[in-house]
């Protein structure tokens, strides 16, 4: 069996799935942070997969631009992570509600 | 001629505005002296223009002064013209407004508003010859709101009385609701004929139906039966005595009532179309004469008595236009300004002399003391009553004629009959002030004759009031050309005989009943116990057949209570509650949706997936619709949907 | 200079108000004299130089701004809204001129001359995009008249009227959007210039719809009943200036744009809708006339007799004749002298006593006699008395009315009526009777800072009753122009009956001359 676009998409919804229950079930900041990763990696595979398909070129450097996204989202990210900590002791989501209407 | 026409429409203005200058500063004498000279001018050039039209013959003077209004084929200017028509009635009000000017600056002298109110007079005048002079409907509607806003404020001249303020928007409003039917005649003239000129819309007229020229003819009647305060537009004028008894004597007598009969008597080529409307003019005249004349005979107010006396001879001059009888009318309206001027003026002696007292059985015996009043006050009362050969012999008794000629038997009757509750209401008048105790004497009052140059300013119209009847022949000669008239006259010389002695022996019994009456010395003021004073007719009459009391109960009120509603309950209630209603769902939606925004980072991307998810599951559902769109008509249409 | 003039008229105001900021707070006031006075200087000068015979657009200006989708910076004027401008100039003028002691004074003359500027900008816009931007700029400083100098419920009213009318001018925007993407459909071009707009026709069922789009924008704004209900805070909580703008220029907005819109470019939708419009009308008269009547407070009796009046003004517009339409053009400048002088003629008792209760009052004619002179004036303008500034517009508007319809006519004339019973009574409650209160037995009479304002208006209001002319004679050209267009969009027998044909008309009227020239 030859593994075809629609295996990669298939693993690409797989993972999709999987970072959208993370994003949803998770408390931690930083296993949050991990799930919105699967999400992206997940587009990226389908990117990847679609352009290859496709013989087009375009989505592999989308591919790209997300990952360099992810990265600084990461890193901006991972510091407002620590200085919370830092104040607060801990990463718990719950406790982070003063964004409340 | 041109010149003249200026001069004589334009002093008043003047005058007016001159007047005006003065209405925040003292008393000064000279200003009533300089209006009464400027509108004695303006008498001057109408009397030269009279003289011109009538000795000369000359062709009227028709001027176009400038371009008022143009619009679309609109086109309406100030033009003016002197006819035979207008040059009579500006006769009448010239003649009678430098009297009443005069006058004024006696009768005012103590008033605090004296140059106030020359200012408004002088307006007056001008607004009355603007609307007799004007050559087109609209010029005329200009003249008929001006005379109103005069009537205004003059009527509520002493505005610190409730009741003259009260009266004042009375009349103005009542009168408004009849110039929306002239307003709406206006527009119906407009649209059928094009034009708004007399010449022209006369000469479009001939050539209109009935239908169109009688609802013509009912809605302009309708404003005229506001301003000469016809049924059941009347009331306004029993109230307007509130303003001075020169007004009185000058707008609610002689001339501003009168301009809906000299409407009727302009648009006399109109209304000889339509016989139909006409007959019911006459009628209306001969009901709200006999109506008019039945109020006066109860009455306790002088001048109130005066003025019903002028509503039933307002009736006359309708009865005779109604029936065709241009001429008769404007003669009688004529006349009719002479005496009933006069009888005004002689009242206001009385009121200064009585301390503007009102009620004549608080008076009696004054004879004695106004020698010259009363020998004015009992000539115009002879002359309203008929008697020959007093102006209102000729005038009153050719209505009488008309009406009998014209075979319209129970008109002359109600007139007949009304002439001689005329003769006796004037008398009864007349007894109880002039004649009789001196019954004032217990109020304290010592009665004075009015300045003597007063009684010389009204000398004219006493002369008038004597004479006038020999007007007559040479009046019907210089106005048959323009208004179609013919001479009434009974075919049988023994009929008019009868007719004309009877009428006056059945005038003259009236009056000497009235003396009998009320000329003596048994005459108490009335307390209210007397077996007359308690029977349901004379509550009736006195109480104006509850007329007033039907408006103020089912009317003003009613209009006063709508409109609470309408604000406090419409208004702030419904429509402005439900605007806010809409706001507050909004803005209610948003405060109980408030609590998605929990702050928590973890329910807002749960909201966040479920807003994904609806977004998505859109796009598959409308995605598909459109891939289909093709098969889900033809299933749609096969359920019969679509 | 003339080129440009409109883009003068429209930017001098708000240029001098940014520097404006720059000036010393106790110069302020002549510098705003003196900028709105050359303001109105040109707007005189604009109109000396229109010419009345042309009906169409002049001083034409273009300037693309977004080619692709056609939005120009097109500017025009015509007989229509050559005089609201040089309304608004002159208002604005004697509305600075004639300001009271106010706090912020400086902030207060800014405002104006941006206010300035959106409305000479919505009157001489002949873009829809532009007719927008100016049409929602001139909320906002009405907002802050209302919201900063207002009464105690200023900011209830202020945000009711911001958000009203807003709402109902994004319905508009939205229509004005399909407007322009059928135009597209049909010419292939987009294109937000209102004479392109003009030469399309568009199917009855569209036009309906359109015509209730932008009805409703118009409609708040003018206001018609039911969506009325703003204007009565609006003033009842603006400072006098701010009701004297309001009134006597930015309610002519939603009536001058009904003209400008709604009849040109939907011919046949105006004539299906007219009856009920008319009737809308006719309940605004008489409706609003009775609150007048119910209300206790002198300024709610002007604010609600503005509704009335522009009932009048509705009526007039969907007579769809000539008269009929020039009639209440000329209605809205009269209007706007009336009602504005009434706003200042309140303004000058509310200074005093600072009520505006009419029992409060009572005799003032004995105290004030020169105030209740200027007070009859208008009062008498205000109930349509002939040789008045108002007479000619109403008698103009009802008149054409009549050729529509006789009853409704009959109906819409009870104006004279219920105006004449609002407006006397109010009087006789102000200014009749003895004084009763202490307080009103010493007043000043009117000053001349007051005089500054309302001598102008006087002789104004008596001025063009006497004379319409120079006024009447441009707005007709324009007007002629205008049925004329909409009888040749016309497509419906409604539409056809109900709008007259002109030029068949002067055809005849030639015709007819011909021959009796022939027959002499």
């Amino acid at each position: 069996m030859e593994i075809g676009l629609n295996h990669y998409l298939v693993l690409s919804t797989i993972l999709f799935a999987i970072g959208l229950v993370g994003v949803m079930k998770r408390k931690n900041l930083l296993l949050l942070f991990f799930a919105t990763e699967i999400l992206l990696n997940s587009v990226n595979i389908a990117f990847a997969a679609i352009s290859h398909y496709y013989g087009d070129l375009t989505g592999q450097m989308f591919a790209f631009f997300v990952i360099a996204i992810a990265a600084s989202e990461v890193a901006v990210g991972l510091g407002l992570l620590i200085v919370w900590y830092k104040r607060h002791g801990n990463i718990d989501l719950e406790t982070m509600t003063s964004m409340r209407g | 001629m041109e010149t003249l026409l200026y001069i004589a429409l334009f002093a008043p203005l003047v005058s007016s505005m001159f007047s005006a200058l003065f209405t925040t500063t003292p008393k000064k004498t000279f200003v009533g002296v300089i209006a009464s000279l400027l509108i004695f001018t303006s008498f001057v050039s109408s009397s030269l223009l009279l003289a011109l039209i009538v000795v000369n013959g000359s062709a009227p003077v028709h001027v176009e002064m400038m371009t008022w209004m143009a619009t679309g084929d609109l086109y309406i200017p100030f033009g003016f013209i002197v006819d035979e028509v207008s040059v009579t009635m500006m006769m009448v009000v010239t003649l009678v407004s430098t009297i009443v000017h005069i006058y004024s600056i006696g009768y005012m002298d103590h008033d605090k508003g004296f140059n106030r109110f020359f200012a408004w007079l002088s307006a007056f005048v001008f607004s009355m010859m603007v609307l007799v002079m004007s050559d087109n409907y609209a010029g005329l509607f200009i003249g008929w709101e001006g005379v109103g806003l005069c009537s205004w404020g003059l009527i509520g001249f002493w505005f610190h009385k409730e009741s003259a303020t009260w009266a004042a928007n009375e009349a103005f409003i009542m009168n408004r609701i009849a110039d929306l039917g002239m307003l709406i005649g206006i527009f119906l003239v407009y649209w059928n004929t094009g034009t708004l000129q007399y010449e022209g819309a006369f000469e479009a007229f001939q050539t209109l139906d009935t239908a169109t020229l009688t609802w013509i003819g009912i809605f302009l009647f309708i404003g005229a039966m506001g301003k000469s305060a016809q049924f059941p537009l009347h009331t306004w004028l029993a109230d307007a005595m509130e303003g001075p008894t020169p007004v009185s004597a000058l707008i609610h007598a002689a001339t501003m009532v009168t301009a809906g009969v000299y409407l009727v008597i302009r648009s006399n080529e109109l209304y000889s179309l339509i016989p139909n409307v006409g007959l019911f003019i006459a009628s209306l005249g001969a009901f709200v004469a006999l109506f008019a004349a039945s109020m006066a005979l109860v009455n306790r107010d002088m001048k109130r008595i005066i003025a019903y006396s002028t509503l039933s001879q307002l009736g006359y001059m309708f009865a005779a236009a109604g029936l065709g009888a241009y001429w008769v009318a404007l003669f009688h309206l004529m006349a009719h300004a002479f005496f009933k001027a006069l009888l005004f003026l002689g009242a206001g002696n009385v009121m200064h002399a009585m301390h503007d007292e009102l009620d004549p059985f608080k008076m009696g015996g004054l004879k004695k003391v106004m020698k010259w009043t009363w020998i004015m006050m009992t000539i115009a009362s002879l002359a309203l009553a008929g008697i020959f050969p007093f102006a209102g012999f000729f005038s009153k008794d050719t209505i009488l004629e008309a009406a009998f000629a014209e075979h319209h038997f129970v008109i002359y009757g109600v007139l007949l009959f009304t002439a001689g509750l005329t003769a006796f209401y004037s008398f009864r008048l007349v007894a109880l002030i002039f004649h009789g105790e001196e019954r004032y004497k217990i109020f304290g009052i010592h009665p004075h004759e009015a300045y003597r140059f007063m009684l010389v300013a009204m000398s004219p119209l006493l002369i008038l009031a004597m004479i006038a009847g020999v007007l007559q022949e040479p009046f019907f000669h210089m106005i048959e050309e323009i208004l179609s008239a013919h001479e009434y006259h009974i075919h049988s010389h023994t009929t008019l005989w009868i007719m004309l002695v009877g009428t006056q022996v059945f005038v003259a019994l009236a009056i000497l009943y009235a003396y009998k009456k009320y000329a003596n010395a048994f005459i108490k003021v009335p307390d209210g116990t007397s077996a007359i004073e308690n029977s349901f007719a004379y509550k009736l009459l006195y109480n104006q057949y509850y007329i007033p009391y039907f408006y103020e109960e089912y009317l003003v009120k009613p209009y006063k209570e709508i409109s609470d509603m309408f604000w406090n309950k419409v208004d702030m209630k419904i429509v402005d509650a439900s605007v806010d209603g809409i706001a507050g769902i909004i803005y209610g939606t948003g405060e109980k949706t408030r609590a998605m925004q929990s702050g928590n980072l973890s329910t807002m991307l749960k909201w966040m997936v479920v807003g994904l998810v609806v977004l998505l599951s859109l796009a598959v559902v409308f995605g598909l619709a459109a891939r289909y769109s093709d098969s889900i008509t033809v299933i749609l249409s096969g359920l019969g949907v679509m | 200079m003339l080129d440009h003039i409109l883009s003068i008229l429209i930017f001098f105001p708000a240029i001098a108000a940014v520097f404006g900021f720059m000036i010393q707070k106790d110069s302020i006031r002549a510098y705003g004299i003196s900028v709105a006075a050359i303001e109105f200087g040109l707007s005189l000068w604009l109109w000396f130089a229109f010419d009345g015979n042309v009906s169409g657009m002049q001083f034409m200006e273009n300037l693309p701004l977004v080619p692709s989708f056609g939005i120009n910076y097109i500017l025009g004027v015509d007989g229509i809204s050559l005089f609201i401008i040089v309304l608004a100039a002159f208002f604005t003028m004697i509305g600075i001129a004639s300001l009271t002691e106010t706090p912020n004074e400086k902030n207060m003359i800014i405002t104006l001359l941006f206010l300035q500027m959106t409305m000479v900008g919505v009157f001489a816009a002949l873009d829809a995009i532009v007719f927008y931007v100016f049409w929602e700029l001139s909320l906002v400083p009405m907002l802050y008249i209302i919201g900063a100098w207002g009464g105690p419920l200023r900011i209830y009213a202020s945000i009711k009227f911001f958000l009203y009318t807003f709402a109902g001018s994004l319905v508009m925007l939205v229509g004005m959007l399909f407007m322009a993407y059928f135009f597209y459909q049909a010419t292939g071009v987009w294109s937000f210039a209102l004479l392109d707009w003009y030469r399309l026709i568009l199917p009855e069922t569209f036009q309906l719809w359109l015509f209730a789009a932008f009805f409703i924008g118009f409609a708040i704004k003018v206001p018609m009943f039911p969506f009325h209900t703003w204007l009565p805070y609006a003033h009842g909580q603006a400072p006098t200036i701010g009701s004297v703008i309001l009134a006597a220029i930015l309610l002519k907005m939603g009536t001058y744009a009904f003209i400008r819109f709604s009849l040109p470019l939907f011919p046949d939708a105006s004539a299906a809708f007219m009856v009920p419009i008319a009737v809308i009308a006719i309940i605004m008269i008489i409706y609003t006339a009775m609150v007048a009547y119910a209300q206790k407070d002198v300024k709610q009796v002007v604010a609600y007799s503005s509704i009335s009046h522009m009932g009048v003004i509705i009526l007039g517009t969907f007579a769809l004749n000539v008269e009929g339409i020039t009639g209440s053009i000329f209605l809205m400048i009269a209007h706007g002298v009336v009602s504005g002088a009434l706003f200042l003629l309140v303004g000058v008792i509310y200074d005093r006593r600072h009520t505006k209760l009419m029992s409060e009052f009572g005799g003032l004619a004995h105290v004030m006699p020169r105030y209740a002179t200027i007070f009859g004036i208008m009062l008498m303008a205000s109930v349509g008395m002939p040789l008045t500034i108002n007479f000619v517009g109403e008698f103009l508007s009802l008149l054409g009315f009549y050729q529509q319809s006789h009853i409704l006519t009959l109906l819409a004339g009870t104006a004279i009526i219920v105006g004449a019973i609002y407006m006397l009574s109010a009087y006789k409650k102000m200014f009749f009777g003895d004084v009763t209160k202490e307080e009103n037995r010493n007043l000043p009479d009117i000053n001349k800072r007051e005089l500054v304002a309302l001598i102008p208006l006087s002789i104004i209001t008596i001025w063009l009753g006497i004379y319409p002319k120079p006024i009447l004679e441009p707005i007709n050209n324009s007007v002629e122009a205008v049925v004329q267009l909409m009888h040749n969009k016309a497509q419906t027998e409604l539409a056809k009956e109900r709008i007259p044909n002109l030029v068949k008309e002067r055809v005849l009227v030639i015709k007819k001359t011909v021959i009796e020239e022939e027959v002499h």
